[in-house]
């Protein structure tokens, strides 16, 4: 057979390219970069005996430390929306009425832009004008003026990006259920066991994979969390919602320091790596798995 | 070991359940209390996940004076479309005061050459990769692994010079061609994990016809890529139209995509905000990713599925 060669590798060419610059090349420029002290312009020399001292700011700098911290609390948040999708799919699942109804719904956050998303929830989180207003005037004493307190805005766009990303998780989660047989609920009703128990013994251990990839996929959705945080508090009050995305662009754009947006960069790729790699090494458990059945 | 000891026995007690009828009968047909507990828990939580869009249609038609008595979830008193007209026309972002048709716009021409350049190249790319002996095949589709992971603000700043070197930074090419690199490993892989699949005989069959790279990509993978082509469509569609950092960051002041407009407008701080205008505005750029995902369903799943990696 004539296994044309050079057709395939002039194709591949674009690809190859597009990831040596974009991708492989750029990384090692940032990182390059943030080895030096280039501010608002790209400084190529490196004085070695202090190589590391946009790190040390870094880790110094008390807005780094908010971002970290906002990280976990986005993360542990946004994880309510694992557990409520699971709850979700699991009733739709149990029930099968109206299943393509309540899937539309849950699911058509997705489509819209997260900045839109930002934008609704900013409203109805107004304090003046917005839900808080409404339900004081039906007499309860409620108290969600989040946006506007450091201490709570967080709160607000954990809310936000619940609402978001719930209907995917339980999209993910629907496809795992529908792969268990059937007859397992219906053999365990009639062991009078209770349906907590076979959720919590027999579907959730064997829908574990579902839930790995669906809290890898959520931490690598909260690392790149940037939109929302715009959209709803634009970093404020104060630096109390700064997330990592956040910050390294606020260091590049408002205060043009290059070499230390450039570090912070460096680290969210570092944070990112840290999850990426149990990713790697469920895929090629999962295909060893499939490969041995 | 008791989750084991329970599955087993359902597993075995499974095939007993057949004798048991009338147990099953009951089941089936009625409308015991528990399903309308779940029913009713099922409607509390679509009705949570429809009030922000309630809450932004209604507002959206509102006038201010109605607006400013703080009834957030009442209908409007008088319906008008003021906000709308105002939005699409009007509504400033930075110092211009044209309105979201701008955005809008610059939206719809970042979309269609991105869609081009990002398919046509994960296409060519992931069917080289799938059904031609290249060598080093394995190793670069792990590469572009890795790439689909990386957050952009470590490649943010290289693509800023060479954008900026290149004279198209702050034009909607720029925005176009961004996107379409960054989406470039996710949809190979996508490409590649489909065409994988093709039987060989296949490509042993046309490689006798002709053998050549592209008129089998052209005659024969292209025709067959029609599935997958409208999940990667609909991925693409969404995420780029949804899409705010890559606009914001290589748009400039003119080529700014829809949502940078909206975020300008919602996240402006001088004045008083009027809320129907920034309503009306974030339904005008939410209307085109709903319309595909309410035209197209199921499918939808599939394509934020497929490139969930993404994020």
């Amino acid at each position: 057979m004539r296994w044309s060669r050079i057709a395939p590798q002039l194709a591949l060419t674009p690809a190859l390219a597009v990831t040596a610059v974009a991708f492989v090349g750029s990384i090692g420029w940032t990182a390059y970069l943030s080895l030096t002290r280039s501010r608002r312009l790209p400084e190529y020399e490196i004085d070695w005996s202090e190589w590391g001292r946009q790190y040390d700011r870094l880790f110094r700098d008390a807005g780094w430390e908010i971002s970290l911290r906002n990280l976990v609390v986005l993360g542990l948040g946004s994880a309510l929306a694992i557990v409520f999708g699971f709850v979700l799919a699991a009733l739709i699942d149990k029930e099968k009425r109206g299943e393509s109804l309540f899937r539309t719904v849950f699911l058509y956050p997705l489509a819209v832009s997260l900045i839109v998303t930002g934008a609704a929830w900013r409203w109805i989180l107004n304090p003046g004008l917005g839900a808080q207003s409404f339900l004081r005037g039906l007499g309860w004493d409620v108290d969600f003026n989040w946006l506007a307190q450091g201490d709570t805005a967080m709160y607000a766009i954990i809310l936000a990006s619940v609402w978001q990303s719930a209907g995917f998780y339980m999209a993910l989660m629907l496809a795992g259920l529908k792969g268990i047989n059937s007859e397992i609920w219906s053999a365990a009703k009639l062991d009078g066991v209770p349906m907590w128990r076979v959720y919590l013994e027999i579907i959730i251990p064997m829908m574990k994979f579902t839930f790995i990839t669906c809290a890898i996929l959520l931490s690598l959705g909260v690392i790149k969390a940037y939109d929302v945080v715009v959209a709803m508090t634009n970093g404020g009050p104060g630096q109390s919602t700064w997330v990592p995305a956040y910050f390294t662009i606020n260091a590049l754009s408002a205060k043009s320091n290059l070499g230390y947006a450039s570090a912070a960069a460096v680290m969210m790729l570092a944070i990112t790596f840290v999850i990426f790699i149990p990713l790697v090494a469920l895929t090629a458990w999962q295909q060893r798995k499939r490969e041995t059945v | 070991m008791s989750q084991f000891s329970v599955s087993e026995r359902a597993a075995a007690s499974g095939v007993m359940s057949q004798t048991r009828a009338p147990y099953f009968v009951r089941k089936k047909k009625g409308i015991t209390p528990r399903t309308i507990a779940i029913l009713v828990f099922l409607s509390i939580c679509a009705l949570f996940f429809c009030v922000p869009l309630y809450v932004v249609v209604v507002t959206s038609f509102k006038t201010m004076d109605q607006i400013r008595e703080g009834a957030i979830f009442s209908l409007p008193t008088i319906w008008t479309l003021e906000a709308w007209d105002h939005a699409w026309n009007h509504a400033c972002s930075g110092i211009k005061c044209d309105g979201l048709k701008v955005g809008f716009w610059n939206s719809i021409f970042i979309l269609f050459p991105s869609l081009i350049l990002s398919i046509s190249l994960a296409m060519v790319t992931g069917f080289a990769l799938a059904l031609w002996n290249v060598r080093w095949a394995g190793a670069f589709l792990f590469l572009l692994f890795i790439c689909a992971f990386v957050p952009f603000q470590i490649i943010m700043y290289p693509l800023i010079v060479m954008t900026t070197t290149t004279k198209i930074y702050g034009t909607l090419w720029a925005v176009a061609v961004i996107h379409a690199v960054l989406a470039m490993p996710v949809l190979t892989l996508i490409f590649r994990n489909y065409y994988k699949d093709i039987p060989t005989e296949i490509m042993s069959a046309a490689m006798m016809d002709s053998g050549s790279f592209w008129r089998i990509f052209f005659e024969i993978i292209v025709p067959m890529s029609g599935n997958i082509l409208i999940v990667v469509l609909i991925l693409q569609i969404t995420s780029i139209w949804n899409d705010y950092l890559i606009g914001v960051t290589f748009g400039g002041l003119t080529g700014q995509p829809m949502t940078v407009n909206l975020a300008n407008l919602i996240t402006i701080s001088t004045g008083t905000t009027n809320y129907a205008h920034n309503m009306a505005a974030a339904l005008l750029t939410a209307i085109p990713p709903l319309v595909v995902y309410f035209l197209v369903g199921k499918l939808f799943v599939q394509g934020v599925t497929a490139g969930a990696i993404k994020g």
